[in-house]
């Protein structure tokens, strides 16, 4: 099925992304939240480009890059599991979930599906914690998860992924 | 033109109209526990009906765990909330309110009093539930009542008053004073009092100053901020133009929120956009000097970005590394200049301070801590959710009268934790605890931003400690070695215990190192984060010596030294748990006892599950 698919990126692109800022220098990580939303992750690519647009040295950019554990230097998959790990969570279970799915899609967290449809990632608090065990994917919160409800879930993505692959 | 932005509102919000009414919960939670599927069906019912209703999307009330929640208020009659609404319940709903003009005893929980209309009989009063007979509500006076995308509804239960009463009747001084009065402390888990910081940043020379607003909420546990800036965020707002006022004329403010709240960035971006136009923000705001703007950055995924400098850093495009204090904010914050950077909790309060005085709100609380403080209430507790207390609350009356007691009836209390990653366990001894500043730290943990974890008798103490540890040595930045090391080194420990391979000495080794990684860190993430660990070994050394000495998990959680076994004497030999078994270490012959390999056994906990008799523990 799907490969990884890396993006192409341009000089041109990124320069556009850059010019909506006003003050450049304080929108270092702002400027690589919108590449990231264009592309789904930082191409390596991007990450230059974004630095000798703003002038700034790439040890620099690759600082922030790092520092911040919302930015991926990598594709990652079609749906996003992002199974909360935080407090509340932890103790109703969320460690079950982690570990359905990993049992399920055979992947650690932070990786994705050979066929780049899943990514699993755990965070830290998605602010719904009266409804844990919470998980949130493609901006979708599902609160008072099982390890069976989460399955049906997979399930679910899985279907809509097939039906959208299916010529019209 | 002060008047008319305040006072030529149009007629097209659930406040004011003759309408009847449909609310539903759209915060988080409640998009969470399906209520766009609720919505969708509304909708349709509706249209089938015919009906002439205007459907009002709000925010958090506070009753998460009842969510979806819907409300019906017919013209002249009182709010009804229906509680865990399924599209089955709708229908009943609509058939009692718009076909037999009652409501629908069944699901409605209680009724919320509408000035100039009527109650029904025979339906408790929001304020008589005991969910809410013990909370005081200012900061979230609105949530869940309001629609959040209506200024015009902020503006009905008097938003945006207290700005123009500070702009155009009172000094800077003056409103600084009120603050000062309110004893209003940081609700972002330092409790520094806001007068003070507010006039320190007054102080400070220069022209220009900025305003920063923690919304950053990274305590795993904890969503009061997320309630108040997805379900009232012009309060957010206000708060922050009153303080650019209060410190001599701020020109420019920033929201830093964390990215994990789409939903409150969303809310947020429109209530800039409809401030603006009505000149609440911008250029000379309601006719004054006064020119203030917002902009909302947002977080990237890291904790220590919600201590304040660390925060600065990254406004400004850096990595989030905290800088060692002074220089404080308030004299060189964003770009070097005086900045005052508040909770959102803090000033969502701050409207209502200027609005009915600061001694007002200082009538509310105890002696040092005043007005009142959010919770976010979870774990194992009935009624989880969101709740506003005056500060000195007993941890008891929070926990039984207000959060209903345990979840699961049969299985007792055992600790609360407060103040997350940076706090610690209170255990039964402690319920009495007033929950303030002073009284939660003396009690060994702290008020924090207001998380509070309640765990059952089947939780695991030091699992707990663990997970926290594990949280923060995540999140520690590494500038410094106490802080990176010295957390890794306690974790090992407390890993090791898990597995069922502590040795004697571990607790010492502990407490020491903890008191070596408390005073030498940076900043309050490593300051801190030995807390979980000394405040569980303070009350629960059993259950510590209890993994080392005996090997054993009195929660069952630690999955190492977890050891099921069939009590001979329960067993009616039913043979249910033989086919659950995944590793086929269940072995039962008709007519005997069953027997667990433990060998083989990977702890799935499926047998205990599948036994009736409750013979497998
Ligand atoms: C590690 C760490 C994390 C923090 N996270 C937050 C946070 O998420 N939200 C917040 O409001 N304050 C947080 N704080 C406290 C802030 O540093 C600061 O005290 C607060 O924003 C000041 O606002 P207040 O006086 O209105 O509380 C954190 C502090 C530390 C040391
Ligand atoms: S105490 Fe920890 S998080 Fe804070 S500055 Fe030092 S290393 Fe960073
Ligand atoms: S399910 Fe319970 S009672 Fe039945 S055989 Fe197994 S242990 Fe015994
Ligand atoms: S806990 Fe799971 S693996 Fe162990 S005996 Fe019971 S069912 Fe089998
Ligand atoms: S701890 Fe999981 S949503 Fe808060
Ligand atoms: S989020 Fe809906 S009641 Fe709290």
């Amino acid at each position: 099925m799907a490969e990884v698919k890396y993006a192409e990126v341009t000089y041109e692109d990124i320069e556009e992304i850059c010019e909506e800022f006003s003050n450049r220098e304080g929108a270092v990580v702002q400027i690589l939240q919108k590449v990231q939303e264009k592309y789904g992750y930082v191409p390596a690519d991007a990450l230059e480009f974004v630095g000798e647009v703003l002038e700034i040295p790439k040890s620099k950019m690759y600082g922030v890059l790092t520092f911040y554990s919302q930015f991926y230097q990598e594709p990652r998959g079609k749906f996003v599991l992002k199974v909360c790990v935080g407090t509340a969570c932890h103790v109703r279970g969320a460690g079950l979930l982690v570990d359905k799915i990993k049992e399920e899609l055979h992947i650690e967290p932070g990786e994705n599906t050979e066929d780049m449809l899943f990514t699993l990632e755990p965070v830290a608090c998605l602010g719904s914690c009266a409804l844990a065990p919470m998980a949130m994917v493609q901006g979708t919160a599902y609160g008072k998860l099982s390890a069976d409800k989460m399955v049906s879930l997979i399930r679910q993505f899985e279907e809509e992924a097939e039906k959208e692959q299916e010529p019209v | 033109m002060l008047t008319e932005a305040l006072e030529d509102t149009p007629v097209n919000s659930g406040m004011q109209t003759d309408l009847p009414v449909i609310y539903i919960g759209m915060a988080t939670c409640g998009l969470a526990s399906g209520a766009r599927g609720l919505l969708d069906l509304i909708k349709k019912e509706v249209e089938k009906r015919q009906l002439n209703v205007q459907i009002v999307p709000t925010g958090c009330i506070g009753m998460c765990h009842n969510e979806p929640l819907v409300d019906v208020k017919m013209p002249g009659k009182f709010r009804v909330s229906y509680k865990n609404v399924k599209p089955m319940t709708l229908t009943q709903i609509f058939e009692s309110h718009f076909g037999k003009n009652d409501f629908a005893k069944k699901y409605a929980i209680c009724q919320i009093p509408v000035e100039g209309s009527d109650p029904y009989e025979g339906l408790a009063l929001m304020s008589d539930l005991p969910f809410f007979k013990g909370q005081v509500k200012i900061v979230t006076r609105r949530c869940g009542m309001i629609d959040p995308l209506s200024i015009e509804d902020y503006i009905a239960m008097d938003g945006y008053k207290a700005l123009k009463k500070a702009l155009t009747t009172m000094t800077p001084e003056e409103v600084v004073e009120q603050v000062t009065k309110s004893g209003l402390r940081g609700r972002g888990g330092g409790g520094f009092p806001t007068g003070l910081k507010w006039s320190l940043t007054q102080k400070s020379p220069g022209p220009e100053k900025y305003v920063v607003c923690n919304a950053d909420e990274g305590d795993p546990g904890a969503f009061m901020d997320r309630s108040v800036l997805e379900g009232d965020p012009h309060a957010v707002l206000e708060g922050m133009i009153i303080a650019a006022y209060a410190v001599g004329g701020a020109r420019k403010g920033y929201i830093y929120c964390r990215a994990e709240y789409p939903l409150a960035i969303r809310h947020l971006k429109k209530a800039i956009d409809d401030a603006k136009s009505r000149n609440f923000l911008g250029d000379k705001i309601l006719g004054t000097d006064l020119s203030f703007d917002i902009e909302i950055k947002e977080g990237a995924g890291a904790y220590v970005c919600g201590e304040e400098t660390a925060l600065l850093a990254s406004i400004m495009g850096e990595r989030g590394m905290p800088w060692p204090k002074p220089p404080f904010p308030a004299q060189k914050g964003v770009w070097g200049k005086p900045s005052v950077i508040n909770n959102v909790e803090t000033l969502g309060n701050i409207g209502h301070i200027i609005l009915n005085g600061g001694d007002w709100y200082a009538s509310y609380g105890s002696e040092k801590t005043k007005g009142t403080k959010t919770f976010a209430l979870t774990g194992s507790i009935k009624n989880s959710g969101l709740i506003e207390v005056p500060a000195g609350t007993p941890l008891r009356e929070i926990i039984y009268s207000i959060g209903g007691g345990m979840v699961e009836k049969k299985i007792p209390f055992k600790a609360a934790q407060l103040g997350g990653p940076s706090g610690g366990c209170i255990p039964v001894d402690g319920l009495d605890t007033p929950v303030d500043f002073e009284n939660v730290v003396a009690a060994g943990a702290i008020m924090g931003s207001g998380g509070i974890v309640v765990m059952d008798e089947a939780a695991c103490i030091v699992d707990t400690a663990k997970f926290f540890l594990k949280f923060t040595q995540d999140e520690s930045c590494g500038e410094c070695t106490p802080c990176r090391v010295g957390s890794k080194i306690m974790l090992d420990i407390l890993t090791r215990i898990t597995e069922g391979k502590g040795q004697e000495g571990d607790l010492d080794e502990l407490v020491r190192l903890s008191m070596y990684v408390k005073s030498n860190s940076l900043c309050g993430l490593g300051g801190a984060a030995p807390n979980p660990v000394l405040s569980t070994i303070r009350y629960f050394r059993e259950e510590y010596e209890a993994h080392i000495r005996d090997k054993r998990c009195p929660g069952t959680v630690c999955n190492d030294l977890i050891k099921y076994v069939v009590i001979e004497e329960d067993c009616t030999t039913c043979g249910l748990c033989e086919p659950v078994c995944p590793s086929g270490s269940v072995t039962w012959e008709k007519g005997e006892v069953a027997h667990i390999d433990l060998t083989t056994c990977i702890r799935c906990k499926a047998c205990v599950d599948a036994c009736k008799f409750r013979a497998i523990i």
